[in-house]
């Protein structure tokens, strides 16, 4: 917390303050009345049940904290915030203690120093002093509160040569490293694991100095976001385990940045040394990620440096790929374009951003091809995917902690999505909000409602014959939320158009004009700008394009293509960064750069477009994927007007303006539209089962080109087995 | 020493004192226009400075500022017990010959001149003299300003010590200095380009120089940087504290007598 | 407006000249004094350029600067010549110092999205 400016914190309270007005002026209609308390003579109007801490940061007052923090409950345990009150004859904690009218609270008096002072002393009285050896040193509470409030000398002599107290490690799985000897018991870690991520997994024995963080039993702690423990740990008791001794906080250089392994978009800051990706921390956004990240966006940029593609290659005589340079590798992959003609197809896969995007479907447009597509299937029947309202999260991620009804339609957020799932349990937990599940039983860390697994459910509940249609007709802030695999079934645009028609009469009922009632929840970061820029989706269009000469992967790694579904002379050419399925059935590669090492618009699941900024340069002689294509282009004789980043996103904007406005997300609109086109097309709901592809946590790590060769997501996906097979 | 330098000093201000205490009702006049005297330093990190000493460096400023009217726009006292000068660029010869020649100066020694740059200021390079005077053991800074193109009179003819200091300072910053008896560069390699203390110079330069194996002679080529750029985070974290906001001002102003009002 | 116009106008102290006229002789008398002394200069650092070069390149670096209007600049740059002649007659310079000048170890940089490309400038 020591380490957020000023203004943010500031903005922090604000947000909640904001939250706590709107709650209550939709319960009742009169505003509670403020009341005046004195922060160091400083007069401050707050509501009423707020914190002395709260009360004290919205002047910009900062008091120490330890076991305090924003999105978990109140501990209280730490002492680290005591402060004076005038007249009371203790000093009281400021996290827990709510303000009465007239106080006058004193944060710089004697008292409050000694009290801090105190707290200090205790708490180092039984905390290592191996700050040298800490991977927590330079970006800790504890050095840091202990440097502005601490005491300058120690009373700490060991008479009896006893030594400290020193407390076993934990063996917590392969991502988060213990030394429980530094851990002051501030309790974030129990309070995050039960109140955010829904695994009651950490917990406290003993008692007074006896006191121990842990599992009680030998166990991992296995949830998709156990990463966010080792940000929210003050001290260095829990620290990243393929991190440690890596690098000092003060030597590195950090990149705000976006993610794509999942379709959520979190922010995050990449940290950076010497041209390496040394590790990934999350960046508060309140309306995407909070503060958190998955374990995956954490972890996964170990495999930006293995299996990449560094150097062109193309197929020699002998079959076999060849290292060439950029000029050879061009001019083999244009003469086998110029002798295609118009018979070139291309599949752009999940990683893609939205320049390489709208860069690859000019040239192919110039060549005369309309052969673009996706790699993750998505309706193309009914509207298809003209009108954005029918592919997009409509609703917004923030949003979703209000809903008091979630229906969830082939989908596992809780894998799918880690981040809106912590939203949905979030609302279960504070709202009550009501889920039920249309599709595989799987567990999402909360409870829910299991309407089956036949898709036509959907039908039902709309015609009102459904036992549920009642409760969700009711439902003020109902959503519906379908999930990608769903839709990539062959009868996704029915179950779509099925989920249409019910938001539609649910939409109704309500009285909020901002909410949307229909959702769709993808699972991969390219997808929803290749559909903004008139990709279609899926690899049917290839399959069933007759003759096709020359194929082009922008880096489509899923594996739905491969070469008996290709005529024998087809050239293919694959273009991305790493080495997977896609270079293994290629003819010609070119080297691309990876999320770090471009400056990139992706658009989330929401249809918010954001960002990644260059952390590193790419390795060997991969280039940004716009720049390979623009190049490709100037060679095969139809160059591509943009020369720079600025114009081919002046382009990117010509096509779709929303894709360059960052931050935002335009909402979409023509539901009713959207659901009159669609109901005109043919198509039945099939009785097969609805099925996700991603069931257990094991099936979470693993699931692109970049996680896949990640080795650090090998050992989650091996420690998960293991802990599968254990007694607990 | 001091003390000679305070009863002097006493002496030519008295008349003054008392046509001001007659003037107004207030006796006590400098002790109300003075800033409020800082409290005793007690806080164990920081140097602690003598106030009696304060007090003579503070008479000692006015009595340089009602000599030199003309020149002198402000006194101040920094980091406690430093005197500090702020003169117009016209006048630093005639208050420099006049620290150095008077009785009750005697700045004999130039220790040094520096040079600062402030891009946004109007006059964006300070020149700073420091002196030293061995008679009466007092150190005093006297600072001045300029801009790229405004020419700084030479203070050679006063302190022979200034040839290469001001040598120096064109060469770094580029300040020309009028009656200079031999200003050519001090410390840059012949042919160099810029002034390499001034702010907007990179820090990396603009060219760089390597030994040609062909040409057998030093060549001198446009940087091509193969190392990134180093960024450093220099924030504190407990600067949002306000106890380490409020830190107190680096100067404090000494209120110089002005004779109209 | 007129006040304002004054107001707008700052009195400066001049370097050397007081007005175009002076500031244009100086620049003369300096092109003319490096004009003079380049065959010595060609002989004496033994350079592998004619005087005819030198003369091409004395007067390109002059017209660098052919469109400065303010007399102070030129005033400096013409102080700054000065001790570049000086720096060069005395032969306190060595060879190198004068044949970057000429630049000619400098190899230009690809222009063109294509060449930079292949040649990994972008």
């Amino acid at each position: 917390m020591l380490r957020l400016g000023i203004s943010k914190v500031l903005s922090g309270a604000k947000i909640q303050h904001v939250a706590v007005v709107s709650r209550a002026a939709s319960d009742i209609a009169k505003k509670p009345e403020k009341i005046e308390v004195f922060i160091d003579d400083k007069s401050v109007m707050v509501e009423p049940g707020t914190t002395v801490l709260q009360a004290a940061a919205q002047i910009g007052v900062e008091i120490p904290r330890f076991c305090y923090h924003e999105r978990l409950a109140v501990a209280g345990n730490c002492r680290m915030c005591l402060v004076e009150v005038e007249k009371s004859p203790k000093p009281v904690a400021a996290c827990a203690m709510p303000v009465m009218k007239g106080w006058r609270i004193k944060t710089d008096s004697e008292m409050t120093k000694r009290a801090r002072e105190g707290v200090m002393e205790f708490l180092l009285v039984n905390h290592p002093l191996d700050c040298p050896i800490c991977d927590q040193g330079g970006e800790c509470d504890l050095q840091d509160q202990s440097m502005a409030f601490g005491s300058d000398r120690s009373r700490f002599t060991d008479i009896d040569f006893s030594g400290k107290r020193a407390v076993e490690d934990k063996d917590i799985g392969p991502l988060i490293k213990t030394i429980m000897t530094r851990c002051i018991h501030c309790t974030r870690c129990i309070r995050f694991a039960s109140e955010v991520a829904g695994v009651d997994d950490l917990g406290t024995t003993g008692r007074g100095s006896d006191m121990q963080i842990g599992t009680y039993v030998e166990k991992f702690f296995m949830s998709e976001m156990s990463g966010n423990v080792i940000d929210l740990c003050p001290v260095g008791a829990l620290t990243s385990k393929p991190y440690s001794f890596t690098a000092r906080p003060w030597e590195i250089r950090k990149v705000d940045s976006i993610d794509v392994l999942d379709a959520v978009g979190s922010n995050i800051v990449v940290s950076t040394r010497t041209g390496e990706v040394l590790r990934i921390l999350p960046r508060t956004n309140e309306e995407i990620n909070e503060e958190w990240l998955s374990d995956k966006s954490r972890f996964a940029y170990d495999a930006l440096k293995r299996q990449r593609l560094v150097t062109p290659m193309v197929k020699g005589c002998d079959g076999q790929l060849k290292p060439v340079d950029w000029e050879a590798a061009l001019l083999t992959v244009a003469k086998a374009m110029n002798q295609a003609g118009n018979k070139i197809g291309a599949i752009a896969g999940g990683l893609t951003d939205a320049e390489a995007l709208v860069s690859l479907k000019d040239l192919l447009n110039r060549l005369g091809s309309e052969n673009l597509c996706t790699e993750h299937t998505f309706p193309m029947d009914g509207c298809a995917t003209d009108l954005r309202s029918t592919y997009l999260l409509n609703n917004k991620i923030a949003p979703v902690e209000e809903a008091d009804f979630i229906l969830l339609v082939g989908a596992n957020p809780r894998l799918e999505a880690p981040l809106l799932n912590s939203r949905i349990r979030k609302g279960y937990i504070h709202n009550e909000t009501d889920i039920a599940v249309l599709g595989p039983k799987t567990d999402m860390r909360y409870d829910y409602e299991h309407l089956g697994e036949d898709p036509s459910a959907l039908n039902q509940i709309a015609s009102g014959s459904h036992p549920l249609a009642a409760k969700l007709k009711k439902a003020k802030k109902p959503l519906i939320i379908v999930g990608a695999d769903a839709m990539a079934r062959a009868d996704g645009g029915a179950i779509r158009t099925a989920a249409m028609k019910l938001s539609q009469e649910l939409q109704s009922n309500i009285v909020d004009g901002e909410w949307k009632v229909l959702n769709i929840l993808h699972k991969v970061a390219g997808q929803v700008a290749a559909l903004d820029l008139g990709y279609s989706a899926g690899v049917e269009k290839i399959r069933n394009a007759d003759g096709i000469k020359v194929l082009f992967l922008l880096g489509a790694d899923e594996g739905t293509i491969s070469r008996d579904d290709l005529p024998k002379d087809c050239f293919v050419v694959y273009q991305g960064h790493h080495g997977d399925h896609g270079a293994s059935i290629a003819d010609a590669i070119l080297p691309g750069a990876a999320y770090t090492e471009k400056q990139a618009t992706y658009v989330n699941t929401e249809g918010r477009a954001q960002q990644t900024l260059v952390a590193v340069t790419p390795p060997g002689q991969a280039k940004e994927d716009w720049k390979i294509i623009r190049a490709l282009s100037e060679i095969l004789g139809s160059k591509l007007p943009y020369d720079n980043l600025d114009q081919v996103r002046y382009r990117l904007e010509e096509v779709a303006p929303h894709l360059t406005r960052y931050g935002a997300a335009e909402n979409a609109n023509y539901f009713k539209q959207a659901l009159a086109i669609s109901t005109m097309a043919k198509g039945n709901i099939s009785n097969s089962p609805l099925d996700v592809k991603q069931k257990k946590l094991e099936d979470f790590f693993m699931t692109d080109a970049i996680s896949r060769a990640s080795p650090t997501m090998a050992k989650c996906v091996a420690a998960v087995k293991k802990h599968m097979e254990s007694k607990y | 020493m001091a003390s000679i330098l305070r009863q002097l000093t006493r002496t030519i201000r008295s008349p003054i004192v008392q046509n001001r205490v007659v003037a107004s009702s207030n006796g006590l006049r400098f002790k109300t226009t003075a800033p409020a005297e800082p409290k005793e330093e007690t806080r164990p990190t920081v140097r602690k400075f003598d106030p009696a000493q304060r007090e003579q460096l503070k008479d000692f400023g006015q009595y340089v500022a009602e000599c030199m009217p003309k020149y002198v726009q402000k006194v101040q006292l920094t980091a406690g017990d430093e005197l500090e000068v702020l003169i117009a660029p016209d006048g630093i010869v005639p208050i420099l010959q006049f620290l150095k020649d008077h009785h009750n100066c005697q700045f004999t020694n130039l220790t040094d001149i520096a040079g600062m740059d402030v891009p946004s200021r109007q006059f964006r390079f300070e020149i700073i003299y420091n002196m030293l005077s061995v008679r009466f053991n007092s150190r005093i800074r006297v600072k001045t300003y300029t801009d790229e193109l405004t020419p700084i009179d030479s203070c050679n003819d006063v302190y022979k010590a200034a040839n290469w200091y001001e040598r120096e300072i064109w060469d770094m910053y580029g300040v020309f200095f009028a009656n200079h008896p031999d200003l050519r560069r001090i410390l840059t390699d012949y042919g160099f380009e810029g002034h390499p203390f001034r702010r907007d110079f990179p820090l990396t330069g603009y060219v760089e120089v390597r030994y040609d194996d062909e040409k057998k002679r030093v060549v001198i080529e446009p940087l091509e940087l193969a190392q990134e750029f180093r960024k450093f985070e220099l924030a504190a974290p407990w600067e949002q504290f306000p106890n380490f906001r409020n830190a107190p001002a680096a100067s404090e102003e000494i209120p110089i007598k002005d004779e109209e009002k | 407006m007129a006040q304002q116009a004054v107001k707008t106008l700052r009195q400066v102290k001049p370097l050397l000249s007081l007005d175009q006229g002076q500031a244009r002789s100086r620049v003369l008398n300096l092109y003319k004094a490096w004009y003079r002394q380049l065959p010595y200069i060609v002989h004496k650092y033994d350079i592998p350029k004619s005087i005819g070069d030198c003369k091409n390149k004395l007067r390109e670096e002059f017209l660098k600067h052919k469109d400065l209007t303010d007399v102070r600049v030129i005033d400096m740059l013409v102080i700054k010549g000065q001790m570049e002649l000086k720096e060069t007659v005395n032969i306190w310079k060595q060879k190198g110092h004068i044949m970057t000048f000429f630049k000619d170890t400098e190899e230009p940089k690809p222009t063109d999205f294509l060449s930079k490309f292949l040649t990994n400038t972008n």
